[in-house]
């Protein structure tokens, strides 16, 4: 048999990681409460926002809450607080019994009676009227509202401005062949639902060692693999538990070497970008440091081998990708209301913030001079992981932005990974199953 | 202002009122069922009248005009016209409407006779005043004339109607020896005979003479009543001391029993019957004067069970304190004062305003007035609460804080025209030291600020009157019922907040406002008004008597209007007792302790006591003295010899008084929840649950009544039978259950009968299932029902499934009344809500009786316990769990003894005297770690300072003197051995203690790095592990990462909540609330986040 021996050269592209403002370093804990990310979020925004108002209201005044007068149309800019009757509360661990019946965790805590209210530095306002939907918004939110002060003083408001989506850097044009981006999240290696056989396939497909030299053709194109988030799951109980025999305890990391073994494997093939995630063994709040080296002993040999923080931004051949491991989408669909996830994504960049809702909802660092989560450009590809299933569509913004929204399905229940062409920002998913019926 | 309930103990008696013109009772209005607590003159007088003559406490008329003039502030009138009430329509001003109002309040003051209404009549006399509110919601202050005071004595045999009137000159000239300085121009008005009956034993004769004595003053009452009890000197007669009757009823109460009027209940005039008083005195849109033969009092039915639209204002005030040292009038100003006023029945206020001392930012949806001196605040109230003219005042330790901190302020102030508060134009406030104690709810002091007109309704005194809580701090108050904690700022830095900028006296204004919002939300979201207002109208009594006055207040007016009817009257008998005369109480049925795996049947007697009254004809004019039975020989079958030896007759001899009140409180009640449920509007379901309420709790109080033995009229022949019927009963429902249930009778098991508290017996029948153990229950019931005699009734209610009985009067259970499912869990006893507890014993046992009842899983809960216990000994207890609280309630010199919580604040002030505890704070402490031989009192420390230096606590004492009780008492029936197994396991073995950071020997030590996984100390290259733990880097980061995150979570989810509570996101977190749960937990959370955080940076190598 004559087999072409012609060797498939993987493609490159220009890498360039923009973690650095969502790196913590070495900022301290020192007694700063949380009044200061909002400041410097509103601060910052305002200034956004009242750089549009002479565009959108030329005519009218702009107002801070206390200088609200009744029935005077004006523009107000603030920080949306919404109030909502479910809304969890450590406090309740403490309410006045405990109650019999088990409390059912619900994935939403929308009630009819939730109200915003909107709050400046000089005071708040209730919110009234049928153009701002309470189920839209959720706290955090920095908007500018038309309208005015009613006689029961609320604000009555007739017009919403958003301060996005942000502009964007012109796409480079990629002449040439196609490069391809894989991003995977959700692999939960060491649950219940992770396939070891599931995962190797994906290894050997995108590294190559699967398929005929076509196949391997379009997979030499794939110039990066971005994991998106929760690559191991180790149960919890292990780390906090008291009584762990020594036996045990090094059973349970098991799978940290076992997905070292596998990462190895497709950092010899082609870069890959590694980015924590709520199961991850990092740190909980927003924004989530890179996860420790000393984890992957293995691949941490290979320059190849990225950590990142999620969020997660970077440059690939001066396409600008921005994504995070999926937490503030999941929160907003805790405390707000969507058709489906890519509408919430969409929202956040119409916002220009990553995540609202931290640090209300969402637990973020407590920043004291800056609010990360700010999105300055609009990025080309917005990826969120671990989802429940994969969804995409192009955003196109008011001044022609484009961008390719993406949610990423989780690996270990639903065998997908996503791939995207960086040129042409079309995107498909790859299936792999282990079922062989 | 803060508040707390200890709060100003020793504060100086109000030197408020410059007016020596008033008259100061320094009485202690005593209430019934109330043990006497000071000597002296006055306490004969268990309840008295107080005469105010009207020109005594009315300012000269100069006076008056300057006081008058409102404010010269513009701003301010044009929002007084806003707070005005409903214009009158002009059938009202030319008087051709009928007056139709809900009466909230009825005072009287001596006045001259009016000469219009009653002709030929001169002198002065008791004018009665009725404020109340119409349905259109204006106000109306109604005068009424006519109604004279009076009481009765018996007829002394032999006198005829000739005798009378010089009965009455005797009667006239003793009166007039001893007020010799009185000008009234005639003492007695009238001496009449009468035929009535005494309500004291049973008489078979229908009626006796008596005299009704008519006297010119309310006073007199009292007067007369002294000199014919004391013996008067009859012509003819001899020496004669008399027993009165109905001598001791308070005027008001008495026009209200003879006028058929109860609290809060709606009064008309017809058109024509009114006449508009010439001069008006009150701030009331409608003032008129009427006879009070005219009033028309309509029952509390239909359209008249409603509540007319009457102005609530809740209020609060903020004073800047010095520093060191609570708010004094003498030397503190007021700075804030916010107010909030509701329109009854309407969910949000209609005005909303914050009064501050020097300029305050806007707050939205609030009127912020502010203004540069005292003075001005100070007036500027008086002004609104003048135009707002409220019909009720609530807030906060308003009582014994607010209002006499403002009118001794303002007389500090030397503005004498601030105390014009009430609705009578020219009337200055009075304030004056009362003291209220009684059984039931102990002493307290407390002011009464008389506001005429205007009821005032303190919820602090509310909340100890209805509810047992563990602390009564508007905070934990709001937590318990709102669920909400309430931003708390020490009023240290209330002061710093005032002498700041507009900014931050909108901060401290914005607390203000809140703290006079949450006593309208508790009103609301406990009914309190229609509660209130429901238990006037069925007790009869004016609603201020329901706060100022104890219970037996309301059982006497009843009892009042019930003689009246029957024709008989009371006699003023005085507390026979010292108090300790007693007899056998209820019966508690021996607990056989245990953990019961079958279904419990509870077997309920349904209002024992009162059906025990009726079933028996138990009452005053029913008893039979032992002189009687013997003379009056009466049939036995016509007679009940109770089992306390005591006889009564049988109701077709005489029907008592005391069993028909109750019947009617009983049948009043099924109807009201009849009605309920039928209801449909929400108002008139409050109405009506507030009713049934009201009704249950005045047919139960009336026992109690009874047996008052300083009460108003103590008969204990009634309540001791009462008690050995119900000891009987519960022994003869335990013999019928016993002998019954039997394996002999047909039946799968010997019932057997666990426990029998008051009125309430306990039975296992044996059963595995609820539904069989309901069905021999419900059998039970009926058949032990059918030997009893009517209306008293065993029901069976629930089942106890399973039950953890410790001893008597403490046990908890899974509640089922139906088969499918369960309730609740029901404890008793158990639930350590006592103050001195801290947070983890509750929490411990708390999740103990759940993981045993409602998991029923034994050794989780044994599990759980363990792990507590080894959080403990480990040190990594929250510390908000281990926090004590005492109240601090005099200086350590005062105090006998050593305690800790004392000995703490004199360390502390030894720190730093300007935030430490103060008589009246409570004092926040944790037992710490100290030298050997440590007296207990030594160990106290403050929490925060334990935070931050890294102080040892000590688990030990948390463990024996804190936990191992409670535990044990779970535990007990439960576990073989729990003690060794709870307490000595071996979990208790491993130790770990946390180096201060602030000891002496600390600062000798050097600092050096440990290894992560090892703790050996590590040095040159290795920053982070030492070699041999080199190759768990993985493992050992896992864990240090897993921590922090953990914290960070908690950092989280605390601070957010403080920026939640406090209402803004964009300030900082002041509040220093040591009451809410999370204030110590947030503080640790942000040290420990900066610890975690070093040693994480540690990795990053």
């Amino acid at each position: 048999m004559d087999v072409d021996r012609k060797v498939i050269q993987r493609q490159q592209s220009t890498y360039r990681s923009m973690d650095e403002i969502f790196e913590i370093k070495n900022e301290k804990y020192r007694g700063q409460q949380y009044s200061q990310i909002y400041f410097t979020r509103l601060h910052h925004m305002r200034n956004l926002l009242y750089s549009l108002i002479p565009k959108w209201r030329p005519d009218l005044p702009v107002c801070t809450v206390l200088g609200l007068e009744e029935g005077k149309q004006c523009v107000l800019v603030g920080t949306i607080y919404k109030h909502m009757k479910l809304k969890p509360r450590i406090l309740d661990e403490y309410s006045k019994e405990r109650s019999v019946v088990p409390i059912v965790k619900p994935h939403n805590f929308m009630h009819p009676e939730d109200h915003l209210i909107l709050e400046d530095e000089s005071g708040r306002v209730k919110l009234s009227g049928n153009v701002l939907v309470p189920s839209v918004f959720v706290t955090g939110v920095i908007l500018a509202l038309l309208g005015k002060e009613t006689t029961d003083s609320e604000f009555l408001v007739e017009d919403i401005l958003e301060a996005g989506p942000p502009s964007q850097i012109e796409r480079p044009v990629i002449g040439g062949e196609d490069k391809y981006v894989v991003f995977v999240s959700g692999l939960c290696v060491g649950s219940s639902t992770f396939n070891p056989l599931q995962f190797q396939l994906f290894v050997d497909h995108v590294t190559g060692y699967l398929g005929e030299v076509k196949e391997q053709c379009i997979e030499s194109k794939i110039v990066r693999v971005v994991i998106a988030g929760n690559s191991i799951e180790i149960p919890k109980c292990v780390l906090t538990g008291q009584t762990v025999n020594s036996k045990d305890q090094s059973k349970l990391f098991e799978p940290i070497k076992e997905l070292d073994i596998s990462l190895t494997q497709l950092a010899v093939a082609m870069p890959v970008d590694i980015m924590p995630g709520t199961g991850d063994p990092a740190n909980f709040s927003l924004p989530q440091q890179a996860l420790n080296r000393c984890l992957f002993p293995g691949t941490s040999a290979y320059n190849t081998f990225f950590t990142c923080t999620n969020p997660h931004s970077f440059e690939l051949d001066g396409v600008r990708f921005l994504g995070t491991s999926g937490q503030n989408i999941d929160d907003l669909e805790k405390y707000s209301d969507a058709k489906d996830k890519l509408e919430f994504m969409e929202r956040t960049l119409r916002w220009s913030h990553l995540a609202p809702t931290t640090p209300n909802t969402l637990g973020c660092y407590p920043f004291t001079d800056r609010d990360p989560f700010f999105i300055e450009n609009c990025p080309h590809i917005y990826f969120c992981g671990n989802q429940s299933e994969y969804s995409s569509r192009m955003l196109k913004g008011s001044e022609g932005q484009l961008v390719r929204l993406i949610c990423i399905p989780r690996f270990c229940e639903t065998g997908v990974a996503v791939v995207v062409n960086i040129g042409s920002l079309e995107c498909h998913t790859l299936n792999f199953s282990t079922n062989l019926d | 202002m803060r508040r707390n309930p200890t709060k100003r103990r020793g504060a100086p008696a109000p030197s408020s009122n410059p007016s020596k013109r008033l008259q100061h009772k320094g009485t202690a209005e005593t209430p019934a069922f109330a043990q006497q607590q000071h000597a002296g003159v006055a306490i004969e007088e268990d309840m008295m009248d107080e005469d105010v003559f009207l020109e005594e406490t009315a300012l000269k008329l100069e006076e008056d005009e300057e006081a008058l003039l409102l404010m010269q502030n513009e701003a301010l009138s044009a929002r007084l016209s806003r707070w005005k009430r409903p214009s009158l329509s002009s059938s009202y001003l030319s008087s051709n409407e009928n007056i139709i109002f809900q009466q909230l309040d009825i005072d009287h003051v001596i006045g001259e006779t009016h000469k219009e209404l009653i002709p030929g009549s001169s002198g002065p006399s008791a004018i009665l005043r009725m404020f109340g509110v119409t349905k259109e919601g204006h106000s109306v202050c109604c005068h009424v004339h006519g109604f004279e005071p009076y009481f009765y004595i018996s007829c002394p045999p032999g006198m005829g109607p000739d005798d009378i009137s010089r009965f009455h000159q005797t009667l006239e000239g003793r009166m007039r020896e001893t007020n010799r300085n009185s000008n009234v121009p005639r003492f007695v008005k009238r001496v009449e005979i009468v035929k009535k009956k005494s309500i004291m034993y049973y008489q078979p004769q229908p009626c006796h003479s008596f005299l009704k004595i008519v006297v010119s003053l309310p006073t007199m009452v009292a007067g007369c009543r002294g000199i014919l009890e004391r013996g008067i000197q009859l012509e003819g007669l001899g020496m004669k001391n008399f027993i009165t009757y109905e001598s001791n009823v308070l005027f008001a109460l008495r026009f209200m029993i003879d006028c058929n009027i109860v609290g809060g209940n709606w009064i008309e005039i017809s058109s024509g019957k009114y006449k508009k008083t010439t001069k008006n005195i009150s701030h009331c849109q409608l003032e008129v004067d009427c006879l009070y033969s005219e009033l028309i009092s309509h029952n509390p039915e239909g359209e008249f069970s409603k509540m007319a639209p009457f102005r609530i204002l809740s209020f609060d005030i903020e004073c800047a304190g010095r520093k060191g040292h609570f708010p004094e009038p003498l030397h503190d100003p007021v700075i804030q004062i916010s107010n909030l006023v509701t329109l009854q029945g309407e969910d949000h206020p209609f005005v909303r305003n914050v009064m501050t001392l020097k300029s305050c930012s806007p707050i939205i949806g609030v009127d912020v007035i502010s203004f540069d001196n005292e003075r001005d605040v100070l007036l500027a109230w008086r002004d609104f609460i003048r135009e707002v003219d409220p019909d009720i005042i609530i807030g906060y330790n308003i009582c014994k804080f607010d209002l006499p901190y403002l009118i001794e302020r303002a007389d500090t102030l030397k503005i004498a025209e601030f105390p014009l508060l009430g609705r009578i134009r020219i009337s200055r406030v009075r304030v004056r030291d009362t003291t209220f104690s009684s059984r039931q709810y102990g002493i307290r002091e407390s002011k009464e600020v008389t506001l005429e007109g205007r009821v005032q309704f303190d919820l602090l005194q509310v909340m100890q009157r209805d509810y047992k809580l563990s602390s009564y701090s508007l905070n934990s108050v709001s937590a318990h019922f709102l669920g909400e904690q309430k931003e708390d700022v020490h009023y240290s830095i209330i002061t710093e907040l005032q002498n700041g900028s507009p900014e931050t006296r909108r901060r401290l204004a914005v607390y203000c406002l809140k703290d006079a919002y949450l006593p309208q939300r508790l009103l609301d979201k406990l009914m309190f008004v229609y509660n209130y207002v429901e238990m006037a109208r069925v007790t009869g009594v004016p609603i201020s008597f329901l706060l100022s006055r104890g219970q037996s207040i309301k059982v006497l007016s009843q009892l009042l209007r019930k003689a009246k009817q029957k024709n008989l009257v009371i006699p003023n008998v005085k507390g026979q007792g010292s108090g300790q005369d007693s007899f056998e109480g209820a019966t508690v049925l021996e607990a056989k302790a245990g953990f019961y795996e079958k279904p419990i049947a509870t077997l309920d007697f349904a209002s024992l006591y009162p059906s025990i009254m009726m079933a028996y004809n138990l009452c005053y004019c029913t008893l039979v003295t032992p002189e009687d039975v013997r003379k009056m020989n009466l049939p036995s079958e016509s007679v009940n010899k109770t089992p306390s030896g005591e006889t009564f007759v049988k109701p077709d001899l005489q029907k008592g008084i005391l069993p028909e009140i109750l019947e009617e409180l009983l049948t009043a009640r099924k109807r009201a929840k009849a009605d309920l449920k039928e209801a449909k509007d929400p108002f008139e379901r409050a109405v009506l649950d507030g009713r049934q309420l009201a009704l249950k709790i005045s047919a139960n109080s009336v026992y109690g009544f009874t047996g008052a033995t300083v009460g108003q009229l103590p008969c204990l022949e009634i309540s001791s039978s009462v008690t050995s019927y119900g000891r009987q009963m519960i022994e003869h429902t335990k013999k019928l259950v016993t002998e019954r249930f039997t394996t002999l009778g047909g039946y799968e098991h010997n019932a057997e009968v666990v426990y029998g508290d008051t009125d309430s017996v306990m039975v296992q029948f044996g059963v595995q299932t609820v539904e069989s153990a309901m069905n021999l229950g419900r059998e039970a019931a009926e058949f032990i029902s059918g030997t009893f005699t009517k209306p008293i009734k065993l029901e069976f209610e629930k089942v106890y499934y399973p039950y953890l009985l410790i001893s008597k009067k403490r046990y908890a259970g899974l509640f089922w009344t139906n088969p499918n499912k369960y309730d609740k869990m029901d404890t008793k006893g158990i639930e350590t809500v006592r103050r001195d507890n801290c947070l983890l014993v509750k929490n411990l046992v708390n999740e103990c009786l759940h993981k045993i009842l409602i998991d029923r899983d034994v050794p989780s809960a044994v599990q759980y316990v363990k792990d507590t216990i080894s959080d403990l000994l480990m040190n990594r207890m929250d510390l908000s769990l281990l926090v004590i609280t005492k109240g601090l309630t005099k200086t350590g010199d005062d105090y006998a003894v050593k305690t800790a919580h004392v000995e703490l604040a004199e360390r502390m002030k030894k720190r730093d005297a300007s935030t430490a505890p103060n008589v009246g704070d409570r004092v926040p402490y944790v037992i710490i770690k100290a030298a050997k031989g440590a007296k207990a009192y030594e160990k106290s420390e403050d929490p925060i300072y334990v935070l931050e230096n890294n102080i040892p606590i000590d688990p030990q004492y948390y463990l024996e003197n804190q936990i191992s009780k409670p535990l044990l008492r779970i535990f007990d029936p439960i576990l073989k051995n729990a003690s060794r197994e709870l307490l000595h396991g071996s979990h208790t073995r491993s130790v770990s203690i946390s180096t201060p950071s602030n000891s002496g020997i600390m600062k000798f030590a050097k600092k050096q790095l440990t290894c992560l996984g090892c703790k050996t100390v590590i040095s040159g290259a290795n920053r982070t592990l030492c070699s041999h733990c080199k190759g768990r880097e993985a493992e050992l980061y896992c864990k240090t990462i897993t921590h922090v995150s953990e914290l960070e979570i908690l950092f989280g989810k605390l601070w957010t909540q403080c920026q939640e509570c406090q209402g803004s996101l964009h300030q900082d977190v002041l509040c220093t609330s040591r009451d809410c749960p999370i204030f110590y937990r947030r503080k640790k959370a942000q040290k420990d986040m900066a610890e975690a955080k070093v040693q994480l940076d540690r990795w990053d190598f």
